[in-house]
């Protein structure tokens, strides 16, 4: 094993649940204090969707998304040194986490090819061709800045199987080396690995168990969230944080549904992030206890209620539902708002769930969400599943 | 209400309103602008982030294009537009058109104004329109009018423009003596007659006849065209001899989108209350308004502007800087340096090039807040100029800035 280094970031687990694998920990970044389970929302170009830092700071976020492949074409690696980072760049002085490009360049670009050197794909600006290799994404990520940055990945959609998934995997590790090689700023910028294996259970495990030799801060579940059954889903992320350490932060990337960040937590996540709440509030949808309200739909026409009475938000006290019907059929405003209420939903529920594990009373708050999720007492098999598997029983 | 004109300087009339009912407490000097919105909420800016805006102003105005159709669930509501778009401590002032688009010309007969909004026309008859206006109980409304006019328009269209209007207007007044809820509301007349100051002159001594509040001057541009009305040779001309019709006491409101320098040559002309349209356009363009209100203009800022891109700047603009140009990439100063407003205080013209370049809706909530906190606070300098006997001056620099 390596010898352990000063790395960016620190836990301290605060509390375990007695029944679950839930935790309540403080996690340590250069430009915050971070209480976790916690959900990031995703900055992607450098602005959470119409929101200032101000008013991030008022919800008490403390940690948000960047995106390398968006904020490396625009505004480029070079303007963000020039500007300080993207801290400075954005006017955000807590902490950031930045992905490594390579998700968004399978997921995006149709025309990526995947070598041992790196990811090749053709500029969407230019068309000329261009390679992203681990070194050139932790160059990216440096000049970025952010507190948490990843590695370069070899992603393979979640349906892969055989060959190509073991080829993606054992690669995945050999660039995690060459990204902890070129990796300038070890002391300030916390590098994560990935564990991948798709949906094998041995592939997984194997994956987890060389990332586990690395001396890294802490560790990403990744491979997930990508369409699979989610009986599937709870299966490998149970199996990743029961292969990972405890003393470190996981990382569950790409979820953020309500249902998925409760079940998680429970098998022992402490990170998501998720476009899903500021996507669908630019689409007119409001996140709410009992799900979701599509203010667009006719029904909220001479609904005068707020969007959520318990929103601490000040802005849910003062716009009704039939209002906000009526500016999400026309007016960017409303997607402002509704953003700003569907970030406040997420962290407030990831407080609520952190104060019930304090507490140890984590299952008695699974059962309350569930039963206000899902007030016909329906609940999914999957979820019931996942929570049996830690001793929560849903009733 | 009530409006009085405490001094008149270079034309111009530094008056004060005072707002009749939930407002009655107040008083607005004038000359001064409204707050521009978009289906009752001001562009971009949700009720937290309009907070971060500075000296927002007393009366909001809410045209009726995107509102009206959704009146019988505003009735429902039943506390009126203010509070139903959490606008409830403004004086709503409730108009037919969005000064930030042109109407589709040719639906208004002499049965009633077709309105223009997101989901297309909606067209008022004065009972209609008198029902609009119980459900949404506002301070202030324009009356029904026929303002579907331009310079282009022949006498003929003119002459039915301002008759349909009168009709509207006479109808409407009949109505309201049988509504309870608009009582305290201020009724202001809408002045038509295109650009024939026979008709003009005629729309206006005949509204003035009418138990009218105030008076919304309409009737130039079809709505808003972007063309400068002032680079029209007869405008200024015509907008005297209209307003010399008026009488004094009553406040004359124009909602065409005025640089502060074209809000300075009207308000010479006799005009109190203007939109805050202007700032909202510039800001779907990517613009900011960094226009010096100081005399004479000192900013440096300002200085450089004009030697670097003076010649690129369309004339009578105002002083605005294109922040979509590629000249902004790597410019860390903010929009308008020494400007105090939240967008000036904590980003880069680098930073919003960046998000003007990628689309990003944080774009335009930065820009509304500087140029809306800019508009706004010329008006100030505007009211203080004139008290202070200063408005040649604040003219001239702002032709200076202009050219």
């Amino acid at each position: 094993m390596a010898a352990k280094g000063k790395h960016a970031l620190s836990l301290n687990i605060l509390a375990q649940c007695s029944t679950s694998k839930a935790r309540a920990c403080l996690m340590s970044l250069p430009h915050a204090q971070v209480d976790t389970p916690v959900f990031m929302p995703v900055g992607t170009q450098g602005t959470l969707k119409g929101l200032v830092p101000d008013q991030l700071r008022e919800l008490d976020c403390k940690i948000m998304l960047g995106n390398t492949y968006h904020l490396g074409h625009r505004p480029g690696p070079e303007l963000l040194e020039q500007a300080g980072g993207l801290h400075k760049f954005m006017s955000w002085d807590r902490a950031l986490l930045t992905d490594s490009g390579g998700f968004q360049m399978v997921s995006l670009l149709e025309l990526a090819h995947i070598t041992e050197e790196g990811v090749k794909f053709k500029s969407p600006h230019n068309g000329t061709e261009m390679l992203l290799t681990p070194e050139k994404s932790i160059e990216i990520q440096n000049s970025i800045g952010a507190d948490i940055i990843m590695q370069l990945d070899d992603v393979v959609h979640s349906s892969i199987e055989g060959e190509r998934l073991e080829e993606a995997m054992y690669r995945t590790i050999r660039w995690l080396d060459r990204c902890i090689k070129a990796h300038q700023r070890p002391t300030e910028q916390c590098l994560f690995p990935i564990v991948q294996g798709g949906l094998n259970s041995d592939l997984r495990t194997r994956c987890a168990e060389e990332l586990i030799k690395r001396d890294v801060g802490g560790y990403a579940i990744g491979g997930l969230s990508g369409g699979e059954s989610k009986s599937d889903f709870w299966r490998m992320v149970t199996l990743s944080t029961d292969l990972l350490p405890d003393e470190k932060p996981r990382y569950l990337m790409g979820v953020g549904f309500a249902v998925d960040l409760v079940v998680c937590v429970a098998l022992g996540c402490d990170m998501f992030d998720c476009v899903f709440p500021t996507r669908t509030a630019r689409f007119g949808c409001a996140l709410v206890k009992t799900g979701q309200l599509n203010l667009k739909n006719a029904s909220f026409a001479t609904d005068f209620r707020p969007i959520d009475a318990d929103c601490p938000w000040p802005c849910c006290k003062n716009y009704t539902r039939a209002y906000l019907h009526v500016l999400a059929n026309t007016e960017p405003a409303a997607c402002n708002i509704l953003t700003v209420h569907n970030v406040a939903y997420q962290l407030q529920l990831m407080r609520t769930m952190r104060k019930s594990i304090m507490e140890d009373k984590f299952p008695d708050f699974v059962q309350q969400f569930f039963n206000d999720m899902f007030p016909s007492g329906e609940f999914p098999d999957w979820a019931v599943e996942a929570l049996a598997s830690v001793n929560i029983s849903l009733r | 209400m009530k409006f009085s004109v405490e001094k008149v300087v270079g034309g111009g009339r530094l008056g004060s309103i005072l707002p009749a009912g939930r407002h009655e407490n107040a008083v607005i000097e004038t000359p001064m602008c409204t707050l521009f919105t978009k289906v009752g909420s001001a562009p971009h800016l949700g009720y937290d982030m309009l907070k971060r805006v500075s000296n927002i102003p007393d009366i909001a105005t809410m045209s009726l294009g995107g509102l009206a159709p959704h009146h019988e669930n505003i009735r429902e509501f039943g506390k009126g537009l203010g509070e139903f778009t959490a606008l409830k401590s403004n004086i709503i002032f409730t108009t037919l058109h969005d000064a930030s688009f042109a109407i589709t010309s040719g639906k208004n007969d002499r049965n009633g104004v077709a309105l223009w909004g997101k989901g297309g026309k909606f067209k008022m008859d004065p009972s209609l329109y008198v029902k609009v206006q119980e459900a949404f109980r506002p301070d202030w409304f324009q009356a029904l009018s026929d303002g579907d006019t331009d310079k282009d328009t022949g006498k003929k269209r003119l002459i039915k423009a301002v008759n349909n209007s009168l009709d509207f207007l006479d109808n409407t007044v009949q109505l309201l003596q049988k509504s309870e809820v608009l009582k305290n509301s201020s009724l202001i007349g809408a002045i038509q007659g295109g650009f024939d100051v026979e008709e003009r002159q005629r729309s206006a001594k005949e509204t003035s006849a009418r138990p009218v509040h105030g008076f919304l001057i309409e009737g130039f541009e079809k709505g808003h065209s972007g063309l400068d009305l002032f680079s029209l040779e007869s405008f200024s001309s015509l907008l005297a001899k209209t307003v010399s019709c008026l009488p004094e006491n009553k406040p004359r409101i124009m909602e065409t989108a005025w640089s502060p320098l074209q809000v300075l040559r009207a308000f010479k002309l006799g005009i109190d209350v203007f939109s805050s349209v202007y700032p909202y356009l510039l800001t779907q363009k990517g613009q900011a308004l960094i226009t010096d209100y100081t005399i004479p203009p000192k900013s440096a800022s300002a200085e450089l502007e004009r030697e670097q891109s003076g010649d690129c700047l369309p004339p009578n603009s105002g002083l605005f800087i294109d922040l979509t140009n590629k000249s902004n990439f790597e410019d860390f100063r903010p929009v308008l340096p020494g400007c105090d407003c939240y967008c000036c205080s904590n980003f880069t013209r680098s930073y919003i090039h960046h998000l003007l370049n990628t689309s990003e809706l944080l774009a335009y909530v930065l820009l509304m807040i500087h140029n809306f906190h800019q508009y706004f606070k010329f008006f100030s300098c505007l009211r203080k100029s004139a008290r202070e006997g200063t408005l040649d001056d604040l003219q001239a620099s702002l032709e200076l800035q202009s050219s």
